[in-house]
């Protein structure tokens, strides 16, 4: 519990995650925001998450309610991450020319 | 920007080459179409152990898996590079959640790596325009049926109007979920799907087992026939009074039987003189006969297809795509979220009259 404590945010009393992926280039990165960033998350409440892009960097940010809620939206998250950064590896027909 | 895009955009006449991604339930389909000539339709299956449903993130796990292979099958089948291609088609909905999300997210990242517009496409209505492209149909009363759908369907003034529809579960669901609870001497498998497993059974059945018989209006109810025959299956197998295949063919007829009278009904509203059946249940032969009889006691002609097309793949993404690429119907990246709901009234079709 020490743990998730120290992640909690005092002022909101939310539980706060972030991340930060790095991509070969600032091209790649706004490709993986825009091909992540449409679909609401699937519960109406309890969570919230925040995407954005600095040079080659997604970063995402998010704020929960509860760790159980926040385990499984990173989870689906880090899934959808490597089936984008997947199929720029395979199908980047700009990249192979 | 894509020349052919521009092409296109220009109203110069050109072929229009479109990629169509399917993964709303557990099959995952990719399609290229140009101009009305499937060039490569590749799909897989999540097949299930006996007696299992397909759970929504299993069936996305499945999906991921495999999608970035049967993209690559599509192209190779097709001989076409990413540049040939004009537009990426998507399902953006109804579905499972989960399994859309997965087949999106890379529909997305491919338009955007190859620069091409992207066309979020609505099932259902993928469903009856790769129907009308196969069989030619003109202005066909449609039947659509399916695990997750069962619809009629007539188009008017620019919206495909829903005449009736299941109240409760979908026919194919139905038929699945009998699947699963009926033991014979073992379950019924789900390879290639509980329905054309029950369709080989129901051909060895000799005897009807009186069934609830539940249409409501223009709408249907499956999920007490559902309930009803599961119970008489445990009684009635165990005691020996009739056989799992008399079961089979019971239920067939009972709920072919409904589904052709709201057809019957649409048809003789709408003054309409073709019937077209599509859906993944739409390629179980007894259900068109059964329509084909109908049909030729009102004169009317009956279209179906085979299981390529019938069953959901992605070559009907593409197809409706297609359609809505050609009328100027294109989604933005951003409003191109997946819905597990999405009505097949809900779709402007500006691609007809």
């Amino acid at each position: 519990m020490a743990a998730v404590d120290a992640e909690t945010n005092h002022e909101t009393g939310k539980l706060e995650f972030s991340l930060d992926v790095p991509f070969p280039s600032p091209r790649e990165a706004l490709i993986a925001l825009r091909s992540l960033s449409p679909d609401r998350e699937p519960r109406k409440g309890g969570i919230s998450k925040e995407l954005s892009v600095s040079d080659s960097t997604l970063s995402v940010r998010w704020s929960a309610d509860e760790a159980r809620i926040l385990r499984v939206s990173v989870n689906s998250f880090l899934d959808h991450l490597s089936l984008v950064v997947e199929t720029m590896e395979m199908f980047d027909s700009s990249a192979s020319q | 920007m894509d020349v052919s895009y521009l092409r296109q955009q220009s109203g110069v006449a050109a072929m229009t080459v479109i990629i169509g991604f399917e993964g709303s339930a557990n099959k995952i389909g990719i399609g290229i179409i140009r101009d009305g000539e499937v060039l490569s339709n590749p799909r897989r299956t999540y097949i299930t152990p006996p007696g299992q449903g397909f759970m929504p993130s299993d069936t996305a796990r499945h999906h991921r898996a495999v999608i970035l292979t049967v993209l690559k099958e599509a192209l190779e089948e097709a001989g076409l590079k990413p540049a040939d291609i004009d537009g990426v088609a998507y399902t953006k909905g109804p579905g499972m959640g989960a399994p859309l999300v997965t087949v999106a997210l890379v529909a997305r990242t491919v338009a955007q790596l190859w620069g091409k517009p992207l066309l979020g496409v609505n099932h259902c209505v993928g469903h009856i325009e790769m129907g009308r492209l196969i069989t030619k149909a003109n202005n066909p009363t449609v039947l659509y049926v399916s695990g997750g759908n069962t619809q009629v369907i007539a188009y008017s003034e620019r919206r495909y109007r829903i005449f009736g529809e299941t109240i409760d579960i979908a026919v194919g669901n139905c038929l699945d979920r009998f699947a699963r609870v009926i033991k014979v001497k073992s379950k019924i498998s789900n390879d290639p799907s509980p329905g054309y497993n029950i369709e080989q059974m129901a051909k060895k059945g000799t005897q009807y087992v009186e069934l609830p018989y539940t249409v409501k209006g223009m709408d249907v109810s499956f999920s007490g026939i559902l309930s009803y025959i599961e119970e008489a299956a445990h009684k009635m197998l165990s005691s020996d009074q009739c056989t799992a295949e008399d079961l089979c063919f019971s239920l067939q007829e009972t709920v072919f039987s409904m589904l052709v009278e709201i057809t019957e009904r649409a048809m003789a509203h709408c003054g309409s003189q073709e019937v077209l059946i599509v859906g993944g249940v739409g390629c179980n032969l007894r259900l068109q006969e059964m329509m084909g009889v109908m049909c030729k006691e009102r004169g009317a002609k009956l279209f179906a297809t085979d299981e390529r097309f019938c069953i959901d793949n992605g070559a009907m993404i593409a197809q409706a795509g297609w359609e809505m690429f050609r009328s100027g119907q294109v989604t933005k990246l951003e409003d191109s979220w997946i819905t597990q709901r999405y009505r097949t009234d809900e779709v402007e079709v500006t691609w007809r009259d």
